[in-house]
């Protein structure tokens, strides 16, 4: 990709500060050739790359070196746009929301600093994926269990920080959180929590600060750069039983959301429990042609007919318990009988006991795995996926409501509807996969007009996106509106005061520092 | 449907063919008369450990850069290994191909080219992902068809 110049910056003075960075990090960590900023780009973006083309990216191993290209974004107003590991696919991957900004790349900042069974938490740099926490884990054997994402390739912090899902009663990622270490616009470094006092012993356990608690204000932030943080890991269960079920239809959801939430609420069941719909099954099993070989969504006669050839119900429910043989035993029991009062068909259990060998689909388990990427390969081609992401309260009443609108729109627009909620407490995460192939401009065409659609409808009836793809995240912030958008006003003024210059990942979440205030709305999807 | 049937046969006994170890996780659906689906998938294979030094002029085999590198898709099972299974079946290959590590066929420049420029759903990785260094050893591994 050629070079793009951050707004107002020369191609001479891009130069000086290129070999500024080169000083402070070496010139083997700075990479500004066309091949580099490719490999930086968003390989699904929606239209095309350069809309969100990187000038280059650097490297650095250590806070003093990321202090270091702080000061030489300040002297040289180079906009930085902060990566942990880049494998945010969906959402943008590596590349910056505004064209000609360089990624700050801490992919090479991956150590584990502390690994704790005892309490259950680890100290971790951003660069550490989840493969390698994991692995570590299993080298030594920590008796430790991971909350994995769906793409167990990207970074544990990255994850967490831009407010990631996992499926154990660890999948809140942001939640887990505690105490972080964060460079500040200025080039200041700041400890959050207890760690504002110097060897302070519980900074990763106790998740307050003496006084205003900052930690999340840096997720789905530009704040600052977290160049550590601590993260709390779930102890190894001695047991822990699958509950399986398939769920017939597809107004079903509602009644099974009313079903799982008290027992959610009532702590009979601690996970994040995933729930896909039939072609999240599908999608491992082969390419959309198998199936279905006409353009246009496949129509309900159609998926009927599926479903009944592969056995499938609409909706997949997995419940996993955790811990004590026994109690979980118990626990199965009310589970079963809440169930039992809607469906006569038995749950499939299988257990799993400490020991026992796990695979690699076993993301209820923390087994990391980048294989739920390949649904991509639905579609074939350049495949590529998009999430349309709205928080629902969990009951029947908003999930229905939510599916019905958005299943009606999804459909109107020709393109297959893939659901799954993800209910984690009071909520439920409503990620509606959004399919694609890249060298099909009129498929991206129709995936970006859909989007959009999708999102004027949910803020009309009251539901935001949790997160969203760099193309949209001023139209996402632009729903956000009570009282004339007051909190991105209040966020925008601490963003100035925190960094003067704006040079920290401006435009992330819609949040425009004042350098660069005139960028807001433009490079959009 | 017969295609659908086909497909989901083929990728089955592809994936059963893969060497991959097959690990009894007690899956009842087939014992309910449901159309076998792929075998359950194997353990997690671990990863060779990244030694401490230079990245820009590593010391580390081609070996163990493949496996720590690009082992998140292309060891056993992984996302990479899966479709490129798919591929080299429909082209008439064994599905152990699916496998990089078995191909005979794969050139160093070819490697190079696809881990920097992307092929279908692989992503192209930066120098940080892995470096020139590193992707020379691993080209030179890979590369059995010169």
């Amino acid at each position: 990709m050629q070079l793009t110049l951050p707004p107002r910056m020369s191609p001479q003075q891009f130069d000086a500060a290129v070999k500024a960075l080169q000083g402070a990090v070496g010139a083997g960590w700075v990479m500004t050739t066309d091949q580099d900023r490719d490999a930086y780009a968003d390989i699904y973006a929606p239209g095309p790359e350069t809309l969100w083309g990187a000038s280059g990216a650097v490297a650095p191993s250590s806070v003093e070196e990321i202090q270091a290209v702080v000061r030489i974004a300040n002297e040289h107003k180079l906009p930085l746009w902060t990566i942990a590991r880049g494998k945010n696919l969906g959402y943008g991957t590596a590349a910056p929301r505004m064209p000609g900004s360089m990624v700050l790349d801490l992919g090479r900042m991956d150590k584990i600093l502390e690994l704790d069974p005892e309490l259950g938490y680890c100290v971790i740099e951003p660069g550490v994926g989840f493969l390698d926490l994991y692995e570590r884990i299993q080298r030594e054997k920590v008796p430790l269990i991971l909350s994995v994402p769906g793409n167990g390739w990207g970074s544990v912090l990255g994850n967490a920080l831009d407010h990631g899902i996992g499926y154990t009663p660890y999948g809140v990622h942001a939640k887990n959180l505690c105490g972080m270490e964060v460079v500040l616009g200025t080039g200041e470094v700041v400890r959050t929590g207890l760690g504002a006092m110097t060897k302070n012993h519980a900074w990763h356990m106790f998740p307050f600060n003496y006084g205003p608690s900052w930690d999340q204000m840096f997720t789905q932030s530009n704040l600052g750069i977290v160049t550590k943080a601590g993260m709390w890991l779930m102890p190894e269960p001695d047991s822990s039983l699958e509950l399986n079920l398939d769920i017939p239809e597809a107004e079903d959801i509602g009644w099974v959301v009313d079903t799982l939430t008290p027992l959610k609420l009532g702590g009979i069941i601690d996970q994040s429990i995933f729930i896909p719909s039939w072609l999240g099954k599908m999608v491992i099993l082969g390419q959309r042609k198998d199936f279905w070989d006409k353009p246009g969504a496949i129509p309900d006669w159609r998926v009927a007919e599926l479903l009944k050839e592969h056995k499938l119900g609409y909706w997949k429910v997995q419940i996993r318990v955790y811990g004590d043989e026994n109690v979980n035993k118990a626990k199965a029991e009310v589970i079963k009988a809440a169930f039992k009062k809607h469906i006569a068909t038995p749950m499939e259990e299988v257990w799993w006991r400490r020991g026992d060998p796990t695979n690699v689909m076993d993301t209820t388990l923390g087994v990391p795995s980048a294989v739920p990427l390949q649904m991509g390969d639905w579609v074939g081609g350049k495949s590529a996926h998009m999430g349309f992401s709205p928080v629902v309260p969990a009951t029947s009443k908003h999930v229905l409501d939510q599916m019905k609108r958005s299943r009606k729109i999804i459909s109107d627009h020709d393109v297959d509807f893939y659901a799954s909620f993800t209910i984690s407490g009071r909520f439920a995460n409503n990620v509606n996969m959004l399919m694609y192939d890249r060298d099909k401009p009129e498929q991206v065409e129709a995936i970006k007009k859909l989007f959009n659609a999708l999102i004027a409808d949910a803020a009309a009836n009251g539901y935001a996106e949790y997160r969203t793809h760099l193309g949209w995240m001023d139209s996402i912030a632009d729903t956000f509106d009570f009282n004339d958008h007051a909190m991105r006003r209040m966020t925008e003024k601490v963003k100035d005061v925190l960094d003067p210059n704006g040079i920290l990942s401006p435009g992330k979440q819609g949040i425009w520092p004042s350098a660069y205030a005139d960028q807001r709305g433009k490079a959009l999807a | 449907m017969k295609g659908a049937r086909t497909g989901l046969v083929t990728l089955s006994l592809a994936l059963a063919l893969t060497g991959c170890k097959v690990v009894d996780t007690g899956d009842k659906a087939q014992a309910d008369g449901a159309p076998a689906g792929p075998p359950p998938p194997p353990p997690h294979q671990m990863r060779a450990e990244m030694a401490a030094g230079d990245r820009l002029h590593t010391t580390m085999s081609g070996e163990d850069l493949f496996s720590n590198r690009c082992g998140a898709c292309h060891l056993d099972w992984g996302m990479g290994t899966n479709l490129i299974t798919k591929q080299q079946v429909a082209l008439g290959r064994p599905p152990s191909m699916g496998l990089l590590t078995n191909r005979d066929d794969l050139t160093a420049d070819y490697v190079k080219s696809v881990v920097r420029m992307g092929k279908n759903a692989m992503p192209r990785q930066t120098r940080v992902d892995v470096t020139d260094a590193e992707l020379d050893k691993i080209a030179a591994y890979l590369g059995k068809g010169k």
